[in-house]
C-alpha cells in the first residue's frame, strides 16, 4: 500500500515538509482563508481545516485537477479521524436551548450534531462517492484511520482512500480539553498496482499496523528492522524506541488527539521521499491501547 | 464452505431489554413511545421519544448510558457465542453520537464526565480487556457500516472472530434541532405514510458476534455494500441508494427476486422515505410479488447508530420464526409504496430465507446488507 499524496492545513506550516522542522512559523495566515464557495459560514472549523488538507492531498496525488476528480467518484473513499470535531456545534446548541428554547437554535446546525459531518462535507465538496468513514478512537484514532483505509482498499471497496486527521481549536474544546492542536493533515493511500497503472508518484510504503494493550507490544509487533525516524506519541511511553532520530510532533503543534497519527504519517511520507528510503515508526498511546505503524521508502 | 456466521446476538431498546422481548413486542405491535424523562420539556415543542428510561432519578439525566447498554449487549452476544476472551477480538461500534450526551451534561450542568470516555475504547478495555476497539461514527448507517468493516476483516483472514455493535442515546442538541427543523411536531413516527411529519428519536444498542464458520446460530452475512451520495449533508439521493442495493445483491450473488424480506430504513421523514421508496421501486420494480417489507421505527423510534443492527436482528428473528412484525400507525400509505407488500398493523407469517436490510444516514451514507437464515 502506497502513500501517493499529502496535504496539511496547519497555521505556520506551509506544507508537509515543514512538519519536520523544529518550530512553526509565527504570524502565518489561517490556512482556511484559502477556501472559497457558498455555505462556508455553516461549516465548523474542523470541516474547513479538513477541506483544505483533503483538497491539497488529492491534488498532490494527481486525483484532483481543476475542475474536479480525475478518476470516477465511486473509486475514492474517505476516512476522517477526529475526537473533538463537532463538540462546538453540540455544546453551542445546548447552550442556546438552555438560554431560551429550541427556537434559538440554527436549523443549519443539525447535520453538525452527528460526528460524521466533516467526512460528509469532504465527500460532497470533492465528489467522493466510495466508502465514507469517521473514526473517533481517542489517541489512536489517526493510526486506526490509516489502517482502516488500507483494509478498505484490500477489500476492493475502493481504489483510492483519502485519510484526514483533524482537530479544531475553539472555545468549547479549550474549556473541555484545554489547549489543543488546530489543524488537519491528509494523505492519499492506494495499492502499488493502482499507483503504477495511473503513473502516480509513490512517496512511501505503508507497512504493518498493530493495536495492542501496551506501547511496547504494539511497537514490538510491527518492527523488524532498525528505525531511522520515530514519530513518537504525545506521552512518554515506559518503553522508549531506539532510533536514529526522534520527532515529537506534539511539541511542534500541541496535543493533536485524533489527528496525531495522520500528521505522523504525512511527516513520515515527506521525510521518506526526501531521504531516499529508510524506516519510520509512528506510534500513539491512549488510555485504552497503543498503536504503531511502520512506513518505508517507496522504492523498496 | 465457511462463511461469515452470526454466532451471538444481544439487543436492548425501548420495547424490550433483550432481543426476544424486542421481537415479541414488535410482532404484537407494541410501541416504546413515551415522554422523554431526561430533560426539561418546557424547552421543546415535541414531547415524544422512544427512551430506555433507566435513570436513577426521574428527570435527572446521568452520563454514560450508551456505554452501559453497549457493555450489556456485547456481554450477552459474547456469552451466546461462548466467547470468553475478548482481549484480541476486534470490536467495531457504530454510533451517531458517541457519548456526546455526556459532554452536554458536563458542558451545561457541570456533571462530571471524562472526555476520554467520549469513545467506547476505555470502557471496553476496563470491562473486557479489549484493545482492538473502533468507534465508527457513521451516523444512522453506522452499525451496518461497522458490519461491512467486520465482514471485511473476516473475509480477508485478518480475524476469525469480530464483534460488531451499534449504540445511541438521545442528545438534547439533536432533539432540539429536529424540533427546530420540522414544520410541526410529529405525533407518532409513521414510516411511508402520506402525511408523515418526521422522525422521533429512540435509544438502544445491539451487538453480534461474527465468525468464519461452517455453521451458524443466527444466520449468515452474505454481503454488506456501503457508499456515499456526495450530494447533500441531510437530503438523501435515491440513485445512490439504488446503487448500494444493487452492489449488495451483486456481492451476495443474488437478484432482487431472491430477497424474501426487506427491512426498510423507514424513518418517517418526508425526504428519507421518498428516496427509499424510489430506490426500492427502481431496483425491485420488476419483481412480482415484491419481497415482504417492514420497518421497526414506528415502535422503536429511530435508534440511530444502533438502528441498522436492530433491523438486522429483527430480520434474523423473522427468518427463524417465520413471523414478520408490522409497521404500525400508517393511515394512508404513500403512492410509491402502494404496489409493494408492506406489512401493516398485524404481523404476518411467511417462509423466509433471505433478507435485505437498509440503513441510511446523514451525509448521504448508505449501507445495505443481505443476510441468510441458517440452513
Amino acid at each position: 500500500m502506497l502513500i501517493t499524496g499529502v496535504g496539511t492545513a496547519i497555521r505556520g506550516v506551509a506544507g508537509p515538509a515543514d512538519l519536520l522542522r523544529p518550530a512553526v512559523q509565527e504570524g502565518s495566515p489561517d490556512p482556511t482563508a484559502t477556501l472559497t464557495g457558498r455555505g462556508l459560514r455553516y461549516k465548523d472549523r474542523a470541516t474547513k481545516l479538513a477541506l483544505c488538507a483533503g483538497r491539497d492531498a488529492l491534488a498532490d496525488a494527481g486525483l484532483l485537477l481543476d475542475p474536479g476528480l480525475t478518476v470516477p467518484g465511486e473509486s475514492v473513499g474517505v476516512v476522517v479521524s477526529s475526537n473533538y470535531g463537532n463538540l462546538d456545534t453540540v455544546c453551542d446548541t445546548v447552550s442556546a436551548i438552555a438560554g431560551q428554547d429550541y427556537t434559538a437554535t440554527s436549523p443549519m446546525s443539525l447535520p453538525g450534531t452527528a460526528s460524521n459531518v466533516t467526512a460528509s462535507w469532504v465527500a460532497i465538496s470533492y465528489g467522493l462517492r466510495g466508502v465514507n468513514l469517521t473514526l473517533c478512537d481517542g489517541a489512536n484514532s489517526g493510526l486506526d484511520a490509516v489502517s482502516w483505509a488500507s483494509v478498505m482498499i484490500q477489500a476492493r471497496r475502493v481504489r483510492h482512500m483519502l485519510v484526514i486527521g483533524v482537530e479544531p481549536a475553539n472555545p468549547v474544546v479549550d474549556a473541555l480539553v484545554g489547549p489543543t492542536f488546530d489543524g488537519a493533515a491528509a494523505l492519499v493511500l492506494e495499492s502499488a498496482e493502482t499507483a503504477r497503472e495511473r503513473g502516480a508518484r509513490a512517496m512511501a510504503r505503508l507497512g504493518r499496523h498493530a493495536r495492542r494493550e501496551s506501547h511496547a507490544r504494539a511497537v514490538g509487533d510491527v518492527l523488524e528492522e532498525p528505525v531511522d525516524l520515530w514519530c513518537r506519541p504525545d506521552t512518554t511511553p515506559g518503553h522508549p524506541v531506539e532510533s536514529a532520530r526522534e520527532h515529537d510532533l506534539t511539541a511542534l503543534l500541541g496535543p493533536a488527539s485524533g489527528a496525531l497519527g495522520v500528521v505522523q504519517c504525512v511527516a513520515a511520507a515527506s521525510w521518506l521521499e526526501t531521504s531516499d528510503g529508510g524506516t519510520v515508526l509512528a506510534s500513539t498511546h491512549g488510555v485504552d491501547a497503543a498503536s504503531a505503524v511502520v512506513l518505508t521508502g517507496a522504492g523498496r | 464452505m465457511p462463511g461469515v456466521a452470526i454466532c451471538g446476538a444481544g439487543a436492548v431498546a425501548s420495547v424490550g431489554s433483550s432481543l426476544g422481548e424486542m421481537f415479541e413486542a414488535l410482532c404484537a405491535g407494541r410501541s416504546g413511545m413515551g415522554r422523554p424523562n431526561g430533560f426539561d420539556l418546557a424547552k421543546y415543542r415535541t414531547g415524544l421519544s422512544f427512551e430506555i428510561d433507566d435513570r436513577p432519578e426521574r428527570g435527572r439525566d446521568v452520563p454514560l448510558r450508551s456505554t452501559k447498554w453497549l457493555e450489556h449487549v456485547i456481554e450477552v452476544a459474547a456469552a451466546e457465542a461462548e466467547l470468553t476472551d475478548l482481549r484480541d477480538v476486534p470490536i467495531l461500534i457504530g454510533t451517531t453520537l458517541r457519548e456526546l450526551r455526556s459532554v452536554e451534561l458536563r458542558w451545561r450542568d457541570g456533571i462530571a464526565f471524562d472526555l476520554e470516555e467520549l469513545h467506547f475504547g476505555p470502557a471496553l478495555r476496563r470491562r473486557f480487556g479489549a484493545v482492538r476497539v473502533s468507534t465508527v461514527a457513521n451516523a444512522c448507517a453506522a452499525s451496518l457500516y461497522a458490519l461491512a468493516l467486520g465482514s471485511d476483516l473476516i473475509e480477508a483472514g485478518a480475524a476469525d472472530t469480530v464483534i460488531v455493535a451499534g449504540v445511541d442515546n438521545i442528545s438534547e442538541s439533536t432533539y432540539g434541532l429536529l424540533d427546530r427543523c420540522y414544520p410541526e411536531a410529529p405525533d407518532a413516527l409513521r414510516p411511508f405514510d402520506k402525511a408523515r411529519k418526521g422522525m422521533l428519536q429512540g435509544e438502544g444498542a445491539a451487538a453480534v458476534v461474527l465468525r468464519r464458520a461452517e455453521t451458524s446460530r443466527h444466520g449468515w452475512v452474505r454481503s454488506v455494500a456501503v457508499n456515499c451520495d456526495a450530494h447533500h449533508p441531510s437530503a438523501p439521493d435515491a440513485k445512490s441508494i439504488a446503487i448500494a442495493m444493487r452492489q449488495a445483491h451483486a456481492r451476495a450473488g443474488v437478484v432482487p427476486a431472491d430477497i424474501d424480506l426487506m427491512m426498510l430504513h423507514g424513518t418517517g421523514t418526508p425526504l428519507n422515505d421518498e428516496a427509499e421508496a424510489r430506490s426500492v421501486g427502481d431496483v425491485f420494480g420488476g419483481t412480482d410479488p415484491s419481497p415482504w417489507m417492514t420497518a421497526i421505527k414506528s415502535m422503536t423510534g429511530h435508534t440511530a447508530g444502533a438502528s441498522g443492527l436492530h433491523s438486522l436482528l429483527v430480520a434474523v428473528e423473522s427468518m427463524r420464526t417465520g413471523k414478520v412484525p408490522p409497521v404500525v400507525g400508517v393511515r394512508e400509505v404513500m403512492e410509491e409504496m402502494a404496489e409493494v407488500r408492506l406489512v401493516r398493523d398485524e404481523a404476518i407469517s411467511a417462509d423466509l430465507r433471505l433478507a435485505q436490510i437498509n440503513a441510511f444516514g446523514f451525509g448521504g451514507l448508505n449501507a445495505v446488507a443481505v443476510v441468510e437464515r441458517p440452513c
